[in-house]
């Protein structure tokens, strides 16, 4: 499946992500700028946090109540279609995702 | 010029604190990263343990929380059950429990909140410098490095100024509790038995909560709801509240690890300076500072180690970690470790990425404070820079004796005033 990185030092970022890997490690994995992911995909840090694209949003899963909590401390502003992209996994059914990387 | 050359004949013994006398050993972790990356280590004082130097394998095995935990304890010496449920933190929980308290503090200690502080920080800073950079000649941990994090302490649990130099002696206490320098109560080397049920084996930690008790009564009574302290003593979602003692080795936590692993960084950064004289001009051009702090710490690796318990047995370079084995992820090795890092034992302030794992990044760990300490060592090294035309040595530094904290304990420079 294919993914796209919008960002505003590199422009869009699009990569083939391997079914089962969540979109955190895949933008670490692809050097996207502002998606740092700390702490590895624990919920303990906030630093990969993305704006979902319109109509996508349903498709990345429900936001569970630790992502919940997290997602009140990012450093950017939290939006109705913000996500940690950690909690994201790689499906077939995501085939096509665009996510925009807030700057921080 | 190497800022700083490691003389161990790379055969250390690391679970020795006097072995880091001069500096984390890394000619030992060298080899072992090159010749054994899992090593079995004797270790007179209890049980033996495993020693991981590759940064690829700590960050891969750092957030496999599920075999190595970290609810038997965090440091090598051994714990009993008992003395666990009596020390604990939530640095002793695993996920979810662990996410559990963290979710009461992370507002506190989020990017946002902490970059609010920025101005008091800076003016802090100049209220150091200011003092002691026109005495041309100190001691640079004691006269800088130890102070800003400390003021800032106060600042952040809402301490009053005129007790905090009371608390870092105390959380010093706590924490290098292994340097004769900092304790009357050495782990190693004394009886230290009948503390075995406080914080970091200490009598310190004893004070600090009767400290922490008065102040917490005391600001109950004014209504005061500010500071952490307010906040971890809420109820969690569910409904459940932290015991007393807990709340006791919370206290003795924030005041020990907010304390020294900012100075040490700091310490290690101002040395740096000394011996790679082109810091303080690249510092000077303005442009490294989205990059400088983390490197700066990625230098310092102030917690050297942290340990995990494996939970069953795990296979790994051919040799089998057993259940109920001590794991030790040595940071300090990640951190020189050439696959990742460029000429490693040289600072470069715009090095980029820079994936160094001095906050424990990887795991659900992660240091709680890292945006502090960023924002700290930023700040205060936008200001020294700015106020001086030249630093050096003013004498050989010294090490703090420890195999946990690596801190220059000692660092006599002599700084030109711009």
């Amino acid at each position: 499946m294919r993914v796209t990185w919008k960002t505003t030092e590199r422009g869009e970022i699009t990569a083939e992500v391997a079914e089962g890997q969540s979109l955190m490690e895949a933008a670490v994995a692809n050097d996207v700028p502002g998606v740092i992911g700390e702490c590895g995909g624990c919920l303990s840090c906030a630093t990969c946090h993305v704006y979902v694209a319109p109509g996508w949003l349903e498709r990345t899963g429900r936001v569970e109540e630790f992502e919940d909590a997290m997602l009140d401390v990012t450093a950017a502003e939290r939006r109705p279609n913000s996500r940690l992209s950690c909690q994201i996994e790689a499906t077939p059914e995501l085939d096509g995702l665009v996510l925009e990387v807030p700057d921080a | 010029m190497t800022v700083w050359t490691p003389t161990d004949d790379g055969y250390a013994d690391l679970s020795s604190h006097d072995a880091f006398v001069n500096g984390a050993p890394h000619n030992t972790f060298a080899r072992l990263r090159r010749e054994d990356p899992l090593h079995w280590t004797e270790y007179d004082g209890g049980q033996d343990f495993w020693s991981v130097t590759r940064h690829a394998d700590i960050a891969a095995m750092n957030r496999n929380t599920e075999v190595f935990s970290s609810a038997r304890g965090i440091r090598m010496e051994d714990q009993s059950y008992e003395e666990y449920l009596a020390r604990r933190t939530f640095q002793e929980t695993d996920p979810p429990e662990h996410s559990k308290t963290r979710m009461k503090l992370m507002k506190a200690f989020s990017r946002t909140t902490m970059d609010q502080y920025e101005e008091d920080i800076r003016r802090i800073c100049a209220d150091i410098l200011g003092d002691v950079l026109d005495r041309g000649t100190f001691d640079a941990t004691k006269e800088i490095a130890r102070q800003l994090p400390m003021r800032m302490l106060g600042r952040i649990v809402g301490l009053p100024d005129e007790d905090l130099p009371w608390l870092v002696e105390k959380g010093d206490a706590l924490i290098a509790n292994t340097d004769p320098d900092f304790t009357a109560h050495v782990l190693d080397k004394l009886d230290t038995d009948e503390f075995r049920m406080m914080p970091f084996n200490s009598p310190a930690g004893a004070e600090l909560y009767a400290y922490a008790k008065e102040l917490m009564a005391a600001k109950d009574k004014a209504g005061d709801t500010s500071g952490v302290l307010h906040m971890i003593l809420q109820p969690a979602k569910d409904g459940s509240v932290i015991t007393d003692t807990e709340f006791r080795n919370f206290f003795c936590l924030v005041v020990a690890a907010g304390n020294d692993t900012t100075r040490y960084s700091i310490a290690a950064g101002i040395q740096a300076m000394c011996h790679q004289p082109e810091l303080l001009a690249q510092m000077q051009t303005g442009e490294v500072w989205d990059t400088a702090p983390d490197e700066i710490i990625r230098w310092a690796t102030p917690a050297l180690y942290f340990r995990r318990t494996a939970t069953r047995d795990h296979e790994m370079h051919g040799k089998t970690i057993r259940e109920g084995d001590k794991v030790l992820y040595w940071f300090a090795s990640a951190n020189r470790d050439e696959t990742v890092f460029d000429d490693p034992f040289r600072v470069d302030l715009v090095r980029s990425p820079n994936r160094h794992l001095s906050f424990g990044q990887g795991g659900p760990h992660v240091c709680l404070g890292m945006w502090l300490a960023r924002l700290e060592v930023r700040v205060l090294f936008q200001e020294l820079a700015k106020r001086i035309q030249a630093i050096e040595p003013a004498g050989p530094h010294k090490f703090l004796r420890s195999n946990f904290v690596g801190g220059i304990k000692e660092l006599p420079v002599t700084v030109t005033p711009a």
